[in-house]
């Protein structure tokens, strides 16, 4: 059994977030995992870091809050954050008054706008449409949602902090009706954990109600399902949103050598179950080709999709839900946390830490807004001239990722699961979305005795189907083309079956 | 622009364009091929699937569904172009084994077995269940293999690896025609003690002579050694597309290289002239008749759009199987999903359906209802309607 004052469920942004808050704080905690960090909304979101601009007008208290966690990450995140910039775009047709609305909310909530003409914004961001009207330029900035987890869990790790990953919590602990802590199967062994805690952080996102219901507590929410497509070229250096109010596929984002585009909103039941419409896939490809007409020829390699955890509420859209964040006590030692944002995240987290001080009346004041995240000198220096050099080694020809740090992940983290070493390399992010290096990575795991042969060869076969989920609903074109050879050579080459 | 005239212009330089311009040509006929570069035969196995769904591939081939297209190609004439394809290999020193009556079994190298009629002579002692012992010899920094794959399934077996000096498929294939390289790895091998019954090694034995190298290996480790096909780049695939190129050469075939087609002339009812980007300038080359064998999508014969398939050079009718959601099926392992079925539908004249033109015939995977992967109907689906319908344009221009 394990003793520590908090356990935190869920590894998405919010729950990283709370460790590295806690950590900060001198506070002893764990977190559990069901997946990888960033499994959740967190790594399937479009990585816009929102200068608040998109909330402006219809919810202008979380703008605010989205402008100032920008200031902030901006600040001490500086190796996951791009400031790419951001443009808003009017197109022919959109709405003057609008527009009007939109820069008289940036301006009540104190985000900086700049109204540019369209020759300026086309030299900005040439590949936008030639028809525009003009842009408004705000500070978005793209983000990377699986480095901000790691990073911020680095801290939790320095202070000794613990963390499982890949475990699921099966059971919430209960003594005279107080949640005292919980019960956790590691996934891959099949061994069960105990860990007890003085209270209990439920920061689980989509899987909020279904963690709470462990505790025989409710927490009603709207699950609003967001589809994204992945582009293979990053068509724009910039994020670009079109001026208008919230609608599918009206927001671009530039990511390393990618973009994606989204998103849709759509509510959905079980968050386990996602399925993405081909209908969805081509309105986002039509609305993002409106801004960035590039979009209806380039290559789409994969679409998926996140589940914003969104507190219920009357409104039919979801859109129209306020992207604002709670906490809900459960009054039992649990606290619930939902809604918010990506860019919120760290508020968030500081927030449910001041109420997790108020509770064990204890006195330390925050300062994720102020120190930079840890870690981050470990991930400069490694130039593309460098993985160049080293061709021969590399695993991954989309991301140039090569052997040694294959090697290195598997040995520091002793994961067994492909999934995370795509996380931490990019391995497999690229065009052909792991069909050539998922098979030699699984081939080192077996190599350095992580995995036995049976498990390498089985977690190809789940990963084969894990990956096809999610690319297809976005084959046609030179997509279809390397999918098709994929499959020609596990399925004829390989011979390989489903059930040996 | 240049104007080159001929009776036949082949599109694709794959099994089935090269089938049916060595036939063409062995006929008398002044035959052109053109290609917009390496075909996919050269990312194959070089195994030659005939109808692997079933034990015997000929009754597998009467048991597919009535629009097939293998049902154009009467019994007696996939015997014939597969006999051919024999006699061919024979005389080219890369000779393959196996019976049509029955289908045989090749180790892949993730340790499952797969299933395929003629096989190439260097893969002929490949074990036939998981019960053989063999000893695996890799070599140091191959990317694409792991022979931990193949112990997951043959748990008797064991492997070593050999330090090759570079750790390309390409570069290791290129060493083993060297005498001294052979001489070293035979030196290493016999130190090894190798006691399981079979050697595998993966397929780099040699870019051309593997049969004579392996012959070596055996006579002085006195054990049978079989090759293990790998993923891309593979050897035996080259081999297999480097032999065919060159007998179709040796037939008086002429093959213009990494010359895309862009353009098409047309009177009537006739197909005139394919207009190729060369380099310098397009050139027009005339024939009487055109044979397509440009293959699927990966071969680049067709291609999706979001709402629809087209076919890249004539824009031929293309069958489209459903909407795009119904394109692929939601299990990866099935091989059964809709797109398999997409292509030129033909008569039994290998003539596209409903077709503007009379001078086209259509032949190897990018014909509609093949479903290549879910029947087994590889290369030798491409030789056989490869000479079929190299022979229904022979009848035409006679």
């Amino acid at each position: 059994m394990i003793k520590t004052d908090v356990v935190i469920i869920g590894g998405g942004a919010t729950g990283c977030g709370i460790a590295r808050d806690l950590a900060l704080r001198g506070i002893p905690h764990c977190l559990i995992e069901k997946g990888d960090y960033a499994a959740g909304a967190t790594g399937a979101c479009h990585g816009l870091l929102h200068s608040g601009g998109r909330y402006a007008v219809s919810d202008p208290i979380a703008a605010k809050e989205c402008y100032d966690e920008n200031l902030i990450l901006r600040r001490i995140g500086k190796k996951c954050v791009e400031p790419t910039g951001g443009l808003f775009v009017r197109l022919p047709g959109d709405s003057k008054m609008f527009r009007e609305r939109f820069l008289r909310s940036c301006d009540d909530v104190g985000i900086p706008t700049e109204i540019i003409s369209s020759t300026r914004a086309l030299e900005l961001a040439p590949n936008l449409n030639p028809e525009l009207e003009e842009a408004v330029r705000v500070p978005d900035c793209s983000i990377d949602p699986f480095r901000l987890c790691m990073l911020n869990m680095r801290t939790s790790e320095l202070k000794g902090g613990l963390s499982f990953t890949r475990h699921r919590v099966m059971e919430i602990i209960k003594s005279h009706g107080r949640c005292i802590g919980v019960k956790a199967v590691d996934m891959v062994t099949g061994e069960s954990k105990e860990i007890h805690a003085n209270l209990i952080i439920n920061a689980s996102g989509a899987w909020t109600n279904l963690v709470a219901g462990l505790a025989g507590c409710e927490v009603p929410m709207t699950l609003s399902k967001g589809s994204l497509v992945i582009t293979n070229h990053r068509l724009t250096d910039m994020v670009i949103n079109r001026l208008r109010p919230p609608s599918d596929g009206d927001i671009i984002v530039p990511n390393e050598a990618v973009c994606l585009a989204g998103t849709t909103s759509l509510t959905v039941e079980d968050p386990d179950k996602l399925f993405i419409q081909a209908d969805e896939v081509d309105v986002i490809i039509s609305e993002a080709g409106r801004m960035v007409p590039h979009f209806n020829q380039t290559r789409i390699i994969r679409a998926f999709s996140g589940v914003r955890p969104l507190l219920k509420s009357q409104k039919q859209d979801s859109r129209e839900i306020s992207r604002g964040f709670q906490i809900i006590d459960h009054q039992n030692g649990m606290f619930s946390i939902v809604g918010g944002k990506l860019t919120t995240f760290r508020l968030m987290a500081e927030k449910m830490v001041d109420t997790v001080m108020n509770t064990f009346n204890l006195k330390r004041a925050c300062e994720t807004a102020e120190k930079p995240l840890d870690g981050q000198e470990e991930l400069s220096g490694y130039p593309l001239s460098k993985r160049l050099a080293d061709m021969k080694n590399i695993v991954c020809e989309c991301e140039l990722v090569t052997r040694k740090t294959v090697e290195q992940i598997i040995t520091k983290t002793g994961t067994r699961h492909v999934g995370d070493i795509s996380h931490r390399t990019r391995l497999g992010m690229g065009p052909c979305q792991g069909g050539f290096c998922t098979f030699r990575a699984l081939g080192i795991m077996h190599d350095k005795s992580i995995l036995t042969a049976d498990q390498s060869v089985q977690s190809l076969r789940e990963f084969l189907q894990r990956r096809f989920r999610g690319i297809r609903s976005a084959l046609w074109g030179d997509q279809l083309r390397e999918e098709q050879l994929v499959e020609y050579i596990y399925l004829g080459i390989l011979a390989m079956e489903k059930n040996p | 622009m240049s104007v080159i005239e001929y009776d036949v212009i082949v599109i694709g330089a794959g099994v089935a364009g090269l089938t049916a311009g060595a036939f063409l040509a062995g006929k008398g006929l002044k035959v052109a091929l053109v290609t917009s570069g390496e075909p996919t035969a050269c990312l194959s196995t070089g195994c030659i699937d005939v109808c692997a769904q079933a034990k015997n591939p000929l009754q597998g081939i009467e048991n597919l569904p009535d629009e097939h297209p293998y049902h154009f190609v009467p019994p007696p004439m996939i015997h014939q172009a597969l006999s051919d394809f024999q006699q061919i290999m024979t005389n080219r020193m890369l000779p393959y084994t196996g019976l049509l009556q029955e289908n045989s079994l090749v180790l892949s190298a993730i340790g499952a077995f797969k299933t395929t009629c003629l096989l190439p002579v260097t893969m002929q002692a490949s074990p036939k269940s998981d019960d053989e012992k063999i000893h695996i010899v890799t070599f140091a920094g191959l990317k694409d293999f792991y022979p931990g794959y193949i112990i997951s399934r043959l748990k008797k077996s064991s492997f070593s690896t050999y330090d090759a000096g570079v750790s390309t498929t390409m570069g290791i294939a290129a060493n083993f025609e060297k005498e001294s390289f052979l001489e070293a790895f035979l030196l290493w091998m016999e130190k090894l003690g190798i006691r399981e019954d079979k050697i595998a090694v993966p397929a780099v034995l040699g870019l051309e002579s593997a049969p004579v190298i392996l012959q070596k290996i055996e006579n002085r480790l006195e054990r049978p050694v079989f090759e293990i096909p790998t993923i891309p780049p593979s050897m035996p695939g080259r081999r297999l597309f480097n032999a065919l190129k060159d007998h179709f050469r040796h037939q008086g075939g002429d093959i213009y290289w990494n010359w895309p087609v862009s353009g098409v002339e047309k009177t009537g009812r006739l197909i005139e002239a394919v207009i190729t980007e060369s380099p310098g300038a397009p050139n027009s080359i005339n024939a009487r008749a055109f044979l397509l064998a440009s293959g699927s999508f990966v071969g680049g014969g067709l291609l999706a759009l979001r709402r629809t398939i087209v076919e890249k050079i004539f824009d031929l009718p293309v069958f489209v199987p459903g909407q795009r959601e119904t394109w692929f099926n939601q299990d990866y392992f099935s091989a059964d999903h809709g797109i398999g079925r997409a292509g030129i539908a033909v008569d039994s004249s290998f003539r596209p359906a409903d077709c503007r033109w009379d001078n086209i015939f259509v032949c190897g995977a990018i014909l509609a209802h093949t479903e290549a992967l879910k029947n087994g109907c590889g290369h030798g689906f491409a030789m056989a309607t490869g000479q079929a319908a190299a022979l229904s344009c022979l009848e035409y221009l006679q």
